[in-house]
């Protein structure tokens, strides 16, 4: 059996930019395990540009914003590992993976770090009902066919679900000659970022259907045609508002989710409005060493987030590894009135941290109040605040009580 | 013109059972199959349950072929290598009514033959599954759950591994019986000749029955929609749990755990006029949410991953209505026929009895020579994920394709890929990967391993981008190259 | 005359409200950042975007390498663009930054290829 000091599963943007910053601490025995044959994660399929604005101020496609880590990890001489999957972790830090080259692979770790990403919710978890045709796509697997094998997966396409997946595809489905009939997206407002709306429908002339479902799909081999069907404020198909829209392919991107089942096997609790780990300021987990941070925490709009995420989890990590513990994390952050969750669930009222948070619906003029008990820690105003976009607010710690709970709120 | 003794028209779980048992002969035996592979339909569309026989009125074909199925299941699963589990069954009553119609299913199961089933309290139910609904039930020991895909398939490869031929994407489309007692079937896949005929064709039984001179029957088929939930859900279902049948002796909505651990929520049960319309309905779907919910806590929505849909083809009495036994049938006016109508549940565990009573008819009119080469057993693809730690690293050094994962949530790899696409049968769309492997059964539903596995059917059978399929007819996946021309 | 802008410049997308006569901008607000004003300004006069997109690889790891464009190009050139790239093709390898083409149709911006790819 091996032993490692940290054990990265996933070489995405998270996993890459911990590793680097592991190192840059003082951690040598670093080990990256990558499913995949290269390093870089999904960015390798994300060829479009608007990466690293934050990071690097230039606007890199995915797979240059990905090789800028890669060669960094690389010219550390950190190790990696890829085409090999992890199978199992257990609650003791035990990591199996299995690699074409090196077998069956048992190690040791002292820190693990959850760095998997995330996967894409599927027709069958909303349940959509029709037949089961060919030419129905999740918009990542339909990037993937089209930006790394070469395929295309048809010509006349609808898309459901308007996240920033979805918005791309249909700017890069129409630049290779597909035919995008329109985004129809159930909620009154676009999941998306506002800029692709702009630049990936409206400069293609692409409608964007709010308030809208797909609510039967037809076609016994391949895609015939979707019906769709306005809304009403509970997501309900209206009745006589169903068209039938002829068409060969349907674009799934409704929705993300963190890939956690490997956190489950290692006995991290998940948080049910995250659907990732609950953490500490640390990015810890409930379990004393399993560290989590990227798009398996929560699901993130920019890579610029997810890099800044991972490097604050490897801050925490080295002290871990480096001290054999973390400061204790007692105080509890709930999210209140009109946010959707929180990261971190728990704080130490000790430190500066960053917290993330999303709204549950688009408002405008409004206040995100951080408080404890009758002190109000931070209060930022907010001319526009959209469920699409994270907000991270930076907090101090000398504006923190180390005794009573945070609540985040908006007012 | 290709020619054999016997060809079976229908590739399912009853025609592969056929097949496999006239392989024990001195025969030639084919099986024109009209789809891609041998379980799209009815044989792949159910909830693979090892009925015990408890159901079916006494003496029926259905009720002796189910126990009769039902008693050997385990030498054929171990012979077949068939993922079987025998978990039993409860089926749950809540009011006095039920309880006097779950008597009465005991006494008919005792006459059926049926082994062990008895009347059990809400505390010996609790020790069996205590997330059953209800407040009394029957315990029948003898239920199972198997997985569907499997048994076809695996009746089919060993069919095939004892001389059998089949023929998928090939649809009968017309007969013809010449004076010398051959019969020509003519396919879209040209004409063969047979001395005998055996119609297995579910759904089209009744069709090909009067094509073959046979007319007269009809066949009902009677859709029913699932849920798929995620093993997640499993880990809650030990059993599967029935609720008390309804006055016409049905059953509503059951929660039946999958040999793999998933559990299926359904079916409901509607007639339809085409059986092949495998659509699922928003109604359907709200109907199953509701049902689904009493008999099973942990019908959630975070736990869908599928939902599908199957058909029973009844064979019902056209004057009133009335649902019939299954018919296995030869005529002497009609000669070098074997005629099977309305085949449907218990179909699954009645295969290979239905087969054997082929075999008897077909034996009234011609000795059968027993093949001396004629082997039972077939083996299946090596599950990675169920070998052990020190079988898997085993695996890995022997063939470094054990090492690569392909199906993340399944745990399926390269190896195992490799082999389902140059599977005996030679079905090789996504979904003849998926049933034999369970690649992209997951929760993710493919969205991990769809690309690799496509990727894979090119490159191990050379398929140009625009010959992949997803599963029958011209379920084209692709529409061609992004850029310039076909790939190497 | 007045006109809604979402500013595509960075994640922030802001709603710009303009005021403005021909290509003139009278008055602007909700721009978080001076870049918002170039933005609509541009927008005004003449519309420009970059693209991304793939050209075909011989030879290499993968049949595709993505590539982008330097400067961005006025909005009605982007199918001539794309009908010059469809155009090309590699050979394995290829280098983030290697140009395709140079001054594609005389537009000042460079195609560029935005990953390594090995030869196989």
């Amino acid at each position: 059996m091996m032993k490692k000091q940290a054990v990265i599963v996933g070489g995405g943007p998270a996993g890459l930019a911990a590793a680097l910053r592991l190192k840059e601490k003082g951690i040598q025995d670093i080990l990256i395990l990558e499913r995949e044959k290269v390093l870089g994660g999904i960015l390798r399929q994300c060829i479009h540009d608007g990466f690293g604005l934050t990071r690097f101020g230039e606007s890199l496609s995915g797979p240059e914003y990905a090789q800028r880590f890669i060669d960094k990890v690389l010219d550390a001489g950190i190790e990696c590992i890829t085409d090999c999957t992890v199978l199992d972790i257990t609650p003791e830090k035990l990591v199996t993976a299995a690699s074409r080259e090196q077998g069956l692979l048992q190690i040791q770790a002292d820190a693990v770090l959850l760095t998997m990403g995330c996967r894409e919710r599927t027709r069958g978890a909303l349940a959509t009902p029709g037949t089961r045709p060919a030419g129905v796509y999740t918009a990542g697997v339909a990037q993937n066919y089209i930006n790394l094998q070469n395929i295309m997966v048809g010509h006349e396409v609808v898309i459901l679900g308007s996240g920033d997946i979805g918005l791309i595809m249909a700017r890069r489905m129409t630049l290779e000659g597909a035919h995008v009939q329109g985004v129809y997206e159930v909620q009154p407002y676009p999941s998306g970022l506002p800029r692709n709306i702009e630049q990936c429908l409206n400069d293609y002339n692409i409608p964007l259907h709010l308030s809208h479902t797909v609510v039967d799909i037809r076609g016994r081999e391949r895609l015939t045609s979707v019906v769709v069907a306005q809304c009403d404020e509970r997501y309900r198909p209206i009745p006589g508002t169903e068209e039938e829209i002829p068409c060969d392919t349907l674009i799934l991107s409704v929705g993300l989710i963190p890939e956690n089942e490997l956190s489950l096997a290692a006995g991290v609790e998940l948080d049910a409005r995250t659907r990732g780990a609950f953490v500490d300021e640390h990015c810890q987990t409930g379990v004393p060493g399993v560290f989590a941070a990227g798009n398996v925490l929560h699901v993130h709009d920019l890579v610029d987030f997810v890099s800044l995420e991972a490097e604050a989890l490897a801050n925490s990590a080295a002290e871990y590894l480096l001290k054999g513990s973390l400061p204790e994390c007692r105080l509890e952050v709930k999210a209140g009135n009109n946010v959707g969750h929180v990261i971190p669930q728990r704080i130490s009222g000790t430190r500066d941290f960053t917290l993330s948070l999303r709204v549950r619906q688009p408002l405008s003029n409004v206040s995100i109040v951080v408080r404890q008990g009758e002190k109000e820690v931070l209060r930022k105003k907010m001319r526009k605040a959209l469920p699409a976009e994270m907000i991270q607010l930076p907090i101090k710690a000398e504006k923190l009580s180390d005794s009573a709970d945070m609540e985040v709120y908006v007012e | 013109m290709q020619t054999y003794d016997i060809i079976i028209i229908g590739g399912g779980v009853v025609g592969s059972a056929i097949a496999r048992e006239l392989t024990r002969y001195q025969l030639s035996v084919a099986v024109l199959e009209k789809e891609s592979d041998v379980c799209t339909q009815t044989s792949g569309r159910n909830t693979g349950m090892l009925h015990a026989g408890f159901l079916y009125k006494t003496g029926s074909l259905k009720a002796l072929c189910c126990v009769e199925g039902n008693r050997e299941f385990d030498q054929v699963a171990r012979e077949l290598d068939v993922p079987f589990k025998r978990t039993g069954k409860l089926i749950v009553g809540f009011t006095e009514e039920h309880r006097q119609r779950l008597l009465a299913m005991i006494e008919r199961g005792r006459a059926n033959g049926v082994p062990g089933m008895e009347l059990i309290d809400r505390a010996r139910m609790d020790e069996i599954d205590p997330s059953a609904g209800g407040n009394f039930a029957i315990h029948c020991p003898s239920s199972g759950i198997l997985d569907p895909f499997i048994y076809t398939i695996a009746l089919a490869e060993n069919a095939v591994k004892n001389g059998a031929k089949y023929h998928l994407y090939t649809e009968v489309t017309g007969s013809e019986y010449l004076p010398d007692g051959r019969h020509v079937l003519h396919t879209n896949q040209g004409d063969f000749a047979c001395r005998w005929v055996i119609n297995s064709a579910g759904l089209h039984s009744a069709e090909i029955s009067a094509m073959l001179g046979i007319p007269g029957y009809v066949i009902q088929p009677v859709k029913g929609e699932y849920f798929v939930l995620d093993k997640k859900a499993g880990a809650f279902a030990r059993i599967p749990v029935y609720p008390a049948p309804t006055e016409r002796n049905t059953f509503d909505t059951h929660a039946t755990p999958t040999v793999d651990g998933n559990v299926l929520v359904g079916p409901n049960s509607f007639n339809v006029e085409d059986g092949e319309d495998y659509s699922v309905r928003q109604v359907g779907m709200d109907g199953l949410q509701e049902s689904g919910a009493r008999m099973f806590k942990h019908m959630k929505r975070e736990y869908y991953i599928r939902t599908f849909a199957g058909a029973r083809p009844k064979r019902i009495d056209p004057a009133t209505g009335e649902i019939q036994d299954f018919l296995i049938e030869r005529r002497d006016s009609v000669p070098g026929v074997i005629n099977l109508v309305g085949i449907e549940s218990p179909g699954l565990t009645s295969a290979l009895p239905i087969a054997r009573r082929v075999v008897g008819l077909l034996r009234e009119k011609e000795e059968l020579t027993p093949n001396p080469a004629f082997d039972p057993t077939r083996k299946g693809i090596i599950r990675f994920h169920e070998a052990s730690r020190e079988e898997q690293a085993r695996l890995i050094a022997a063939d470094p394709d054990y090492g690569e994962i392909v199906c993340r949530c399944e745990t399926i790899t390269r190896a195992e890929i490799k082999a389902a696409i140059h599977n005996p049968l030679g079905a090789c769309t996504v979904n003849a990967i998926k049933v034999r492997t369970r690649a992209s059964m997951g929760r993710c539903q493919g969205g991990y391993c769809e690309t690799r596995i496509t990727a894979m059917i090119r490159e191990e059978l050379g398929k140009a981008v625009t010959d992949v399929r997803l599963t029958n007819g011209n379920s084209a996946m692709f529409t061609g190259n992004v850029k310039g021309g076909e790939q190497a | 005359m007045k006109r809604t802008f979402t500013c595509i410049v960075c994640p922030n997308g802001c709603e710009i409200e303009t005021g403005y006569e021909g290509s003139q901008v009278l008055s602007i607000t909700g721009n978080l950042c001076p870049k918002g004003k170039t933005y609509v300004t541009q927008e005004l006069v003449d519309p420009r975007r970059t693209i991304a997109t793939s050209v075909r690889v011989t030879g290499g790891t993968l049949p595709l390498v993505s590539v982008r464009l330097t400067n961005a190009i006025p909005k009605d050139r982007i199918f001539d663009v794309m009908a010059e790239i469809n155009r090309q093709t590699l050979a394995a390898p290829v280098k983030i930054g290697d140009v395709v083409i140079k001054n594609i149709l005389g537009l000042d911006s460079d195609v560029i290829v935005t990953k390594n790819i090995e030869k196989a």
